[in-house]
């Protein structure tokens, strides 16, 4: 095989290094915005476990809520991981990613506790309702849009550093 | 002309290029992923993942069975490392034209969004 290669020639395989690595930021832009799924499923199980604690469980009815609870998110990661059809290089992550979870944390955790001291003075029942609703609201209001921020961070930072 | 250490003579043609650098870009990829993104048939990327296993570039890995089977295909740090180093050999070579000045279309001309070639569309 020659092994030579001229500088036109070069340049042309530079650019079609490109063409395949949009179809892989494609493909995560487009498990982005159809990850509304998983957005609901996670909500849904986030409000279950927040509107359990207004049952007033023993300690140990509360510890079997939240291993239920992590494993059926674990469950749901699982199955997010099986249909996907890649998943992007880690190198290929930026701060946006780990900004976004943080956020996401604080903002959810926050909800929980702002809510809870609103609700404290109501009946356990109904205040765990609202507090379930209000922070399961949030993180649906949340999900979406740093989802969408987060992987059109992750193509402009392959941009920025050409690859 | 000599070429800059780094250039892999595997990985130049311009189908398994396209492969290792899609695969480049992630932790793993499936199969069908791989085929519709770069417009090839079963057959031939078959054909180029076979060759770049051969080389230690890529694992092949089939999960499942029946009709939900399917297989992962992933870069080595072998495949990655070759990877990088023949596109910093490519980059020398141009930067190397650099100094006898730009050429329409050619390296030294404005970066454009590239047209996709025949292999990715």
């Amino acid at each position: 095989m020659d092994a030579t290669v001229d500088a036109e020639q070069a340049w042309r395989d530079l650019q079609r290094i490109r063409v395949p690595q949009e179809r892989v930021y494609d493909e995560a832009e487009r498990c982005a915005s159809s990850g509304l799924g998983t957005t609901w499923a996670t909500a849904a199980l986030m409000w279950v476990f927040l509107a359990s604690m207004g049952l007033e469980l023993p300690w140990y009815g509360v510890l079997l809520a939240a291993v239920v609870y992590v494993a059926l998110l674990g469950w749901l990661v699982v199955a997010f991981n099986r249909r996907s059809r890649m998943r992007l290089h880690r190198s290929r992550y930026t701060w946006h990613t780990v900004a976004s979870m943080a956020l996401g944390g604080v903002l959810t955790g926050g909800t929980v506790l702002l809510s809870g001291w609103l609700v404290d003075s109501l009946h356990p029942g109904v205040g765990a309702l609202i507090q379930a609703t209000a922070t399961a609201g949030v993180f649906v209001l949340f999900a979406g849009p740093v989802n969408r921020w987060t992987t059109g961070a992750l193509r402009g930072h392959a941009e920025r550093v050409g690859r | 002309m000599s070429t800059p250490a780094g250039f892999d003579e595997l990985i130049h043609p311009a189908t398994r290029l396209s492969v290792v650098a899609l695969l480049a870009t992630t932790e793993w990829a499936d199969f069908a992923f791989v085929r519709d993104s770069l417009s090839l048939s079963d057959s031939a990327l078959s054909k180029q993942l076979g060759t770049l296993q051969e080389a230690g570039y890529l694992d092949l890995r089939k999960e499942g069975g029946g009709r939900k089977r399917r297989t992962r295909v992933a870069l080595t740090e072998r495949g990655r490392a070759a990877f990088e180093g023949h596109v910093a050999a490519l980059r020398a070579i141009v930067e190397g034209a650099g100094a006898v000045g730009p050429s329409a279309g050619g390296p030294g001309a404005p970066e454009e969004a590239p047209a996709a070639p025949e292999a990715a569309r």
